[in-house]
C-alpha cells in the first residue's frame, strides 16, 4: 500500500448502482453513487432514513457487491473480487462498530476483543496481550473478564471500538455508533474514535442520524435518494431539519 | 477461535443444559433400550450359557437351543466313537408341569444331566451339593424357581410374602416325588419355566417313560483337537448336527449354537420389530429435541456469526467452530446418557429384572448415533450461517 501513500484518497466509489429484489418489489438503493473519503479523515454519511447510507457503507466494507460501478479502498479494487477475496480483505483492512454493538454475550469482554486477531490467525497469547492493551486504551482496564451485558451501553460500545481497532485496520466503519447512547456518552465515544483513528494510514466512515456528533467530522457527505447530494466541511451548512 | 467457540457454547448454561438433556436423552434411549433388548434376547441362548459344554450335538433338524428333537440313546455311542472325542454325555431338556404342595401347578424346564460326569451341571450352587443328585428322587432348583414355586403366606403386617423353596422341600412331577437337594444360580431362559436339574436316567421316569429323551449330547474334544474341526467330523461320521458353544452372537460362525439361537428368535418372532419400533420412536424424539436445541442455539448466535463473518472469518473457520461446538455437546451428552443408562442398568440388575447387556457394539453405535445427530445439527447450522449475508450485521 505504500506505493499509494502519496495518493490522498482512501475510499472511492464511482457510478455505483445497487438494487435489491426484482420485479414489483425492486428497490434501487444506490443510484450512480460517487463517494470519496481521504486518508486520515473522519467522514460522516448523513441523510434521511432509507436514502441508502447503510447500503453504501456495506458496499465500501465489501459486505455487499454492487451491480455496477467501481469501489476502491486504499488502492484495492473491490468490484470484481470473489467472496473469498472480499473476506480476506475485510479480515485485514476493516474494523466495524455497529449500532447494536453486536458483542457476543457468552464471551468475556476480553474474548470479544480477541476475535479479529484470532480470525487473522494470531496465537491465543498474542491475542490476549493485544486485546488487554486495547481495552486499557479505551479505559476498560479491570473489566476484561466480565460479561459484556454487565456493562453500560457506553462501556459496551467502547468494547466494540476496542474490537474494531485491535488489529489496526486501515478502514474503520461505524453504523449509527451513538444512536443507542445518551448525548454525553455519544460524545465520549466519538471523541475516542477520533483520537484512536487519527493517522494518515487510516480512514473512518461514520453513518449517523445524530446531529449532536456532527462536530467530530472532518467532512460530512449528505445523501439523498441513493446518491451523494453534497459534501460539506461544516455541519452548520447542513439543513438539519431535513435529516 | 475454537477455544472461543467452546466458550460460546459454555457461556449460556441454560441453553447448554437443554442441549445436553436432548443429546443425553437420545443416548440414554438408544443405549438403554438396546441393552435391555439384547439382554432379553440373550435369554434365548441361556441353555448354552448355563450348560457350559464345548460341543453340542443335536438332531440334524434342530435349529436352536430351545428346540429339542430327541435322538436315540444309541446315537451316543456313535458320537463317542468319532475320532477326537474325549467323552460325550447325554442331556435331556423338556417343559413339564410341577405340582406344588398346595396343589398349584407351575411350568418348569427339566434338565437331565449325566449322573457319572455331571456334565452340564450348574456352575454355582447357593445351597446343597451336586453329588446329592445321585440320591433317589432328587432335584436341584434354580433361585428364580425357588422363589416362583415358593409358598405364599401373609406376613405379620398382612402383606403377602413368599417363602422360597429350600433344600428338603418336595414337589411332584407327573405324580413322582421330587426332593430338593440344592439351589443353584443360573441365568434365566427366554422360554419355559425355571430350571429343575435331575439326572438323565431319572428323566425317563419324570417324563413317564418317553421313548426318546436324548435332547442333546455334550461333547468334550480330546486335548489339542480343534472344536470346529471336530464338529465337522461328528457331522460327517454320524449325520447329526454339531455346534460350538461360544456365545459371541456377532461373529459369523455358522456353528455357534448361541448365535443361531439368537438369530432364530430374531427372524421368527415379532420381538425385534416391536422393540425396534419403540427404540426408533424414542430416537426420533431424542433427535428432534437435540437437533432443535442446537438449531436454536445457532439461531440465537446467528447474528454474532454474521458479525464474525463480516469481520473476515471465512466459512471454513465458522464451519469448524460449529463442528467443535456440536461435537463437544455431542460427546458430553453421550457420556451423560450412557452413564445414566449404565446406572439404570445396574439398578435393574440388582432388582433382577430385566437383563441388561451393554455390548461394546451398543456403546459404539450410540456414540455414532449421537455424533451423527451432532454432525447433522452442525451442518444445518453451517448452512444457516453460510446463507446469512454479512451485510445483515448493519441492520438492527
Ligand atoms: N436487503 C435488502 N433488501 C431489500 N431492500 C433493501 C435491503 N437493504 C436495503 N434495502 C432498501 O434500500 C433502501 C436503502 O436502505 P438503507 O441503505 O438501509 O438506508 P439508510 O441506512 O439510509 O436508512 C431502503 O429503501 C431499503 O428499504
Ligand atoms: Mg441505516
Amino acid at each position: 500500500m505504500s506505493t499509494h501513500a502519496a495518493q490522498p484518497v482512501a475510499v472511492r466509489t464511482h457510478g455505483v448502482d445497487m438494487f435489491f429484489g426484482d420485479g414489483e418489489t425492486k428497490v434501487n438503493a444506490l443510484k450512480q453513487a460517487d463517494f470519496e473519503a481521504n486518508r486520515g479523515e473522519l467522514i460522516m454519511l448523513v441523510g434521511p432514513s432509507g436514502c441508502g447510507k447503510t447500503t453504501l457503507l456495506s458496499v465500501i466494507a465489501g459486505t455487499l457487491t454492487p451491480q455496477t460501478g467501481t469501489v476502491e479502498v486504499f488502492g484495492q479494487r473491490l468490484d470484481g473480487l470473489s467472496q473469498e477475496e472480499l473476506t480476506t480483505f475485510r479480515r485485514k483492512h476493516l474494523g466495524f462498530v455497529f449500532q447494536s454493538f453486536n458483542l457476543i454475550p457468552t464471551l468475556s469482554v476480553l474474548e470479544n476483543v480477541m476475535v479479529p486477531l484470532l480470525i487473522q490467525g494470531a496465537s491465543h497469547d498474542v491475542a490476549v496481550a493485544k486485546a488487554r492493551a486495547m481495552l486499557e486504551k479505551v479505559g476498560l482496564k479491570g473489566r476484561e473478564y466480565g460479561q459484556p451485558n454487565a456493562l453500560s451501553g457506553g462501556q459496551q460500545q467502547r468494547v466494540a471500538i476496542a474490537r474494531a481497532l485491535v488489529h489496526e485496520p486501515s478502514l474503520l466503519i461505524c453504523d449509527e455508533p451513538t444512536s443507542a447512547l445518551d448525548k454525553d456518552t455519544g460524545a465520549q465515544i466519538m471523541q475516542m474514535v477520533r483520537d484512536l483513528s487519527r493517522s494518515p494510514e487510516r480512514c473512518v466512515v461514520v453513518v449517523t442520524h445524530d446531529h449532536r456528533i456532527f462536530r467530530f467530522a472532518d467532512r460530512i457527505a449528505e445523501m439523498e435518494d441513493g446518491r451523494i447530494r453534497r459534501v460539506v466541511e461544516d455541519a452548520s451548512l447542513l439543513d438539519t431539519n431535513h435529516l | 477461535m475454537y477455544r472461543l467457540a467452546l466458550n460460546m457454547l459454555f457461556g449460556d448454561r441454560a441453553k447448554l443444559a437443554m442441549l445436553l438433556c436432548g443429546l443425553a436423552f437420545s443416548a440414554l434411549l438408544m443405549a438403554q433400550q438396546t441393552s435391555v433388548f439384547f439382554g432379553i434376547m440373550s435369554w434365548t441362548y441361556t441353555p448354552v450359557y448355563n450348560i457350559r459344554a464345548p460341543i453340542w450335538v443335536s438332531d440334524p433338524m434342530v435349529e436352536q437351543a430351545n428346540d429339542a428333537k430327541p435322538m436315540r440313546d444309541t446315537d451316543l455311542y456313535r458320537v463317542r466313537s468319532v475320532d477326537g472325542v474325549a467323552w460325550a454325555a447325554p442331556l435331556h431338556t423338556s417343559f413339564l408341569q410341577a405340582r406344588m404342595q398346595d396343589g398349584n401347578f407351575k411350568l418348569i424346564t427339566m434338565v437331565g444331566i449325566d449322573a457319572d460326569t455331571f456334565a452340564g451341571a450348574p456352575a454355582v450352587l447357593s445351597q446343597g451339593h451336586i453329588e446329592d443328585l445321585r440320591l433317589p428322587n432328587t432335584v436341584i432348583v434354580d433361585e428364580w424357581g425357588a422363589q416362583l414355586m415358593g409358598r405364599v403366606t401373609k406376613g405379620a403386617d398382612g402383606k403377602e410374602v413368599v417363602i422360597p423353596l429350600k433344600v428338603g422341600d418336595t414337589f411332584e412331577v407327573n405324580d413322582l416325588e421330587a426332593r430338593i437337594v440344592g439351589i443353584c444360580k443360573v441365568r434365566r431362559a427366554f422360554t419355559g419355566g425355571p430350571f429343575v436339574y435331575t439326572t438323565y436316567d431319572r428323566t425317563k421316569q419324570y417324563t413317564l417313560g418317553a421313548r426318546r429323551t436324548l435332547s442333546f449330547m455334550l461333547v468334550e474334544p480330546q486335548a489339542g483337537v480343534d472344536p470346529v474341526k471336530l464338529c465337522a467330523r461328528i457331522e460327517a461320521d454320524t449325520g447329526l448336527k454339531a455346534w460350538t458353544s461360544d456365545t459371541v452372537i456377532w461373529s459369523w460362525s455358522d456353528r455357534s449354537l448361541a448365535r443361531n439361537t439368537f438369530w432364530w428368535f430374531w427372524k421368527n418372532t415379532g420381538i425385534p420389530f416391536s422393540f425396534g419400533t419403540a427404540v426408533a420412536l424414542g430416537l426420533f424424539v431424542g433427535i428432534a429435541v437435540s437437533g432443535q436445541t442446537f438449531y436454536s442455539f445457532v439461531l440465537e448466535n446467528l447474528k454474532y456469526f454474521a458479525a464474525i463473518k463480516a469481520m473476515g472469518a471465512g466459512m471454513g473457520v465458522i464451519a469448524r467452530m460449529l463442528l467443535v461446538q456440536a461435537f463437544t455437546a455431542g460427546l458430553l451428552g453421550f457420556g451423560l446418557g450412557v452413564g445414566m443408562a449404565q446406572a439404570i442398568g445396574r439398578a435393574m440388575i440388582e432388582k433382577g429384572m430385566p437383563p441388561f447387556i451393554m455390548f461394546p457394539q451398543i456403546f459404539w453405535a450410540t456414540l455414532a448415533l449421537v455424533l451423527g445427530i451432532s454432525l447433522v445439527s452442525a451442518i444445518i447450522g453451517i448452512i444457516k450461517v453460510s446463507r446469512v449475508d454479512a451485510a445483515t450485521v448493519f441492520r438492527g
